[in-house]
């Protein structure tokens, strides 16, 4: 059975609140479940004013933060790889195509060989996140040809190699009975640590990325066409790839600073969205932000939950992403080009 | 073929290591934790650790026989070791990635035999023969579990050549482990507390029941609230902890310790709420853990007297002042004590 | 009155190369302009230089008598539409969608389309006869049908020039003529057009003006009638060409 979708993209009109009924339903799901028992009663006691110590603790600054912080980053990564994919013109790349995780990763592991405090740890991620990019762009646009999608996605791959080989070396170095098992759970992405003052910080940065890119969804979607054709269409195409490039990079890095490497959201997540809402982009991108912020929620909430240890996020999506992802290329119509 | 000199060159080196020993053997044989009958020299005067707590297993034991550490002390650990000690240069690990031998530890410490303390399983079994058979060097693998704490000790000393300290250092352990019994005996169950361990500056790193790390708490009669698991070390979140709900939380890290207090995810947990979170003194070596070796044997009366304030009997200043003299060889002064204990 | 377009001395090629030489031509309300020459000639190369996509060798490109270098791309837009020889884009985007992409020139950038550019859309395609395709991905339908939605999408940016890349090469023959009453229509609406083609025929009945380019250089430039003769024709496609009149008045060329 091959379900047909092809008339039956599903209206503007009626997708958004079905999207934000989804999410609401996954945002009450993470603040309800989780290890401490806290029953719905509870709950509401702590929201209006009341309830005892721990019962507040855990739901005002463990759970409430926490599920807070899965939705911005699941919203920021989707967001990302759908931005990615329409402007690369290419529906298999991933935020992380220009390097900016391992740049990140790198920043963030050496700040744990180096015994830094957990604040100074996400701070360097995130700048060594965002000079990863700015180099990869700066090599791109010195060689001949750079502003095209090509050279810099070649010029990403080979930074990204660099600094993954900068992982590999950090590990090498580390203390493997008291850094290694931080460093080797800080890269396969966890929100175990997510307080109040985390999503404080990365909250700027991830608004400023996504809003940008928000306003100008329209003329993003054009992009999708090829440099020649946007350009015609009235798209200042380099310029615009540029600013989504810094935003998309602005949400990322901000995002794995703060969960660690998390993959396959910023892949998968657009792909689903777009089952929903077709290739136009000024739909694609506020379905996949929403689905991705309640995937996330979701995915973070198994992850507290599923056993007494911290799951790392990065197997959780890995191991329901894989499945979804194929089962995507299996059904055959796929909003892109067979 | 450019490989093949270098290739060479070692072969030529392992040639001469493997005869070194045969040049000098007037030794006696020692069955180790694996089972094996290994040779070892008569007096062993050049001894290489295999790993932290086979350091500090030599360290208490022979001090002059150490040609290293594996890793070298911090400055802050400096005054509480003996001065010659202290000197010694940093090896390394024996072991390197892999199947390969780290060559340049052989070479630089020219060793007689190797020991190693720790975790007796398959794969520890298996490093003893390979390094053994790489190396030509005798490689003794002992028992480094807490249970066995009295007869490791009397075994290292065999293979050492250093009997009369051993016994004295295993009827020291033999008594304090007693102790800790006749404490726990007339303590009911329901007064046992629950422990977290919490390791890193955020405190979310644990090792749950059975691990190596956190097998102290359960000897004291502690009840580490981390009981899933496979024994090894895990990351929770500080929910988690909010359900559990320890009584006492001990920690290694000095921030954490500092910290805990003000991080609005841990109120309302009873220890914090308490005040019953405490610092693990580790200079030089960590009382309940880094490294799971003999070092712990003190940590079992601090612990004590953590867990059970009003039970636990004796000056425990007094008894780190003995133990500190004892094993490790240095007098600690009453400023030195304070500084040690965090008083 | 300004010329829509106009080129003076205009070189183009790559990288300072020129592939096509001493351009010049005027391009004026209703006026259709059919580039006719082999394979090779820089026809496409000449569209991107007047389109702005490609920098000139020598000479200039002027839009409504401004030079276009430096000229920002929205207001390009406006004056100028483009249909391209194929599309390249690999997402099944709806027929409507992408026809309703060519609206983006008239609204401000952070705007997106409406009813009005909606309705716009439509009528472009009914103008073509493709109204029944708003609502198919484009990955489903054949060469010619996605040529005519490129069309389509000329028409909705409402531009007064429109430059179009062989745009009847994979038509069949009743959406050839449909293409070529739209374009007359067009003119007559007092839009320009200039479309390359390989169809001297086509040229001829569709065009006002012809520009013959082969061999790098302007080899005939004036109204059809005068400039298509079949010498100059024999020339440019270097094989004997013969020229006749019909009885209705139209030329036909063959071999």
């Amino acid at each position: 059975m091959s379900l047909r979708f092809r008339r039956f993209w599903v209206t503007e009109r009626s997708l958004a609140p079905l999207l934000l009924a989804g999410l609401a339903a996954a945002l009450l799901a993470g603040v309800a479940i989780g290890p401490f028992p806290l029953s719905l009663r509870q709950i509401g006691a702590v929201l209006g004013g009341g309830g005892e110590v721990q019962a507040t603790t855990v739901l005002w600054n463990i759970r409430l933060p926490r599920v807070f912080a899965a939705a911005m980053v699941g919203a920021a990564l989707a967001a990302a790889g759908a931005t990615y994919q329409t402007a690369f013109r290419n529906p298999l790349v991933s935020p992380d195509i220009l390097g900016v995780s391992a740049g990140a990763g790198f920043g963030a592991v050496l700040g744990i060989l180096l015994g830094l405090p957990v604040l100074m740890i996400q701070l360097t991620g995130f700048v060594t996140g965002l000079a990863t990019v700015a180099l990869v762009l700066g090599l791109a646009l010195s060689l001949r040809g750079g502003g095209q999608v090509l050279v810099m996605v070649l010029c990403g791959i080979a930074v990204g190699a660099l600094a993954g080989a900068g992982i590999s070396l950090v590990k090498l170095m580390a203390d493997p009975e008291q850094q290694l098992p931080a460093i080797t759970f800080w890269l396969m992405g966890s929100l175990a640590g997510a307080k109040r003052a985390d999503v404080a910080a990365a909250l700027p940065a991830i608004v400023a990325g996504l809003l940008p890119l928000v306003l100008l969804r329209w003329r993003i979607g054009l992009l999708a066409l090829g440099d020649d054709e946007a350009k015609s269409l009235g798209v200042e195409a380099t310029r615009l790839r540029l600013l989504i490039i810094a935003c998309a990079t602005l949400m990322t890095s901000a995002a794995v600073s703060m969960a660690g490497v998390v993959g396959w959201i910023g892949l998968m997540v657009p792909h689903m969205a777009r089952l929903l809402t077709g290739p136009r982009f000024d739909r694609l991108l506020p379905a996949a932000a929403l689905i991705g912020a309640g995937f996330m929620v979701l995915v973070d909430t198994a992850a507290r939950s599923i056993a007494q240890m911290e799951v790392p996020l990065g197997i959780l999506t890995a191991v329901l992403g894989a499945p979804v992802f194929v089962w995507l290329l299996a059904r055959g119509s796929r909003g892109w080009a067979e | 073929m450019r490989h093949f000199p270098l290739t060479a060159l070692k072969g030529a080196i392992l040639a001469a290591l493997t005869a070194l020993p045969a040049l000098a053997f007037d030794g006696r044989t020692v069955t180790d934790a694996t089972g094996r009958e290994v040779q070892v020299p008569a007096n062993p005067a050049r001894v290489l650790a295999a790993g932290p707590p086979a350091s500090t297993l030599l360290y208490v034991l022979k001090p002059e026989a150490m040609v290293g550490w594996v890793r070298a002390p911090r400055e802050a650990d400096l005054p509480f070791l003996r001065p010659e000690a202290a000197a010694l240069p940093e090896l390394g690990q024996l072991t390197g990635k892999g199947d390969t031998l780290n060559l340049e530890v052989l070479l630089t410490a020219t060793p007689e035999v190797i020991v190693d303390y720790g975790t007796v399983n398959d794969t520890y079994k298996d490093l003893a023969v390979r390094v053994q058979d790489q190396s030509g060097l005798p490689y003794v693998l002992i028992d480094g579990g807490f249970a066995v704490l009295p007869q490791s000790i009397r075994q290292m000393g065999d293979v050492l050549a250093v009997p009369e300290r051993a016994e004295t250092l295993a009827a020291y352990a033999e008594s304090a482990l007693a102790e800790t019994d006749a404490l726990l005996a007339g303590i009911p169950e329901d007064q046992r507390p629950s422990v977290y361990l919490a390791r890193g500056p955020e405190g979310l790193e644990t090792a749950t029941k059975g691990s190596i790390n956190a097998e102290i708490i359960e000897r004291v009669g502690g009840r580490n609230v981390a009981e899933e698991g496979t024994g090894n070390l895990a990351t929770v979140s500080p929910e988690q902890v909010q359900a559990w709900a320890p009584d006492v939380i001990i920690t290694i890290d000095r921030d954490f310790a500092a910290n805990v207090g003000t991080m609005p995810e841990w109120q309302g947990i009873p220890a914090v709420a308490n005040g019953r979170v405490y610092l693990a003194p580790a200079a030089p070596f960590g009382f309940i853990d880094r490294p799971p070796s003999v070092n712990r044997l003190i940590g079992l009366k601090w612990l004590a007297h953590k867990l059970y304030p009003d039970h636990a009997k004796g000056d425990l200043r007094a008894d780190v002042a003995g133990f500190y003299d004892l094993f490790y060889g240095v007098t600690l002064d009453e400023p030195a004590l304070s500084a040690l204990l965090g008083d | 009155m300004t010329p829509l377009l106009q080129a003076r001395g205009l070189s183009v090629g790559h990288r300072g190369r020129a592939v096509l030489s001493g351009i010049d031509l005027t391009l004026e309300p209703g006026r259709v302009l059919c580039l006719l020459g082999p394979n090779g000639a820089g026809k496409t190369t000449l569209f991107r230089t007047l389109l702005g996509l490609l920098p000139p060798v020598a000479g200039e490109v002027l839009l409504d008598g401004r030079p276009l270098d430096g000229m920002p791309r929205v207001r390009v837009a406006r004056a100028l539409a483009h249909v391209p020889q194929a599309l390249t884009t690999p997402f099944a985007f709806r027929a409507l969608d992408l026809v309703l992409m060519g609206a983006s020139a008239q609204l401000g950038p952070l705007a997106r389309p409406g009813r009005a550019e909606t309705a716009r859309a439509v009528a472009a395609m009914e103008t073509l006869g493709i109204a029944g395709l708003a609502g198919e991905e484009i990955t489903r339908l054949s060469g010619g049908q996605r040529q005519m939605i490129l069309i389509a999408r000329a028409l909705a940016q409402g531009a007064r020039t429109i430059v179009m890349d062989e745009p009847t090469a994979s038509l069949d023959f009743a959406n050839r003529i449909r293409v070529g009453q739209a374009i007359r229509a067009l003119a007559d609406r007092g839009t320009a057009v200039i479309l390359s083609t390989h169809d001297p025929d086509q040229a001829a009945a569709l065009g006002d003006h012809a520009l013959l380019v082969g061999r790098g250089r302007v080899l005939g430039d004036g109204p059809v009638r005068k400039v298509m003769t079949a010498e100059r024709l024999s020339a440019l496609y270097d094989i004997p060409v013969l020229r006749e009149t019909l009885s209705g008045g139209g030329l036909h060329f063959r071999g």
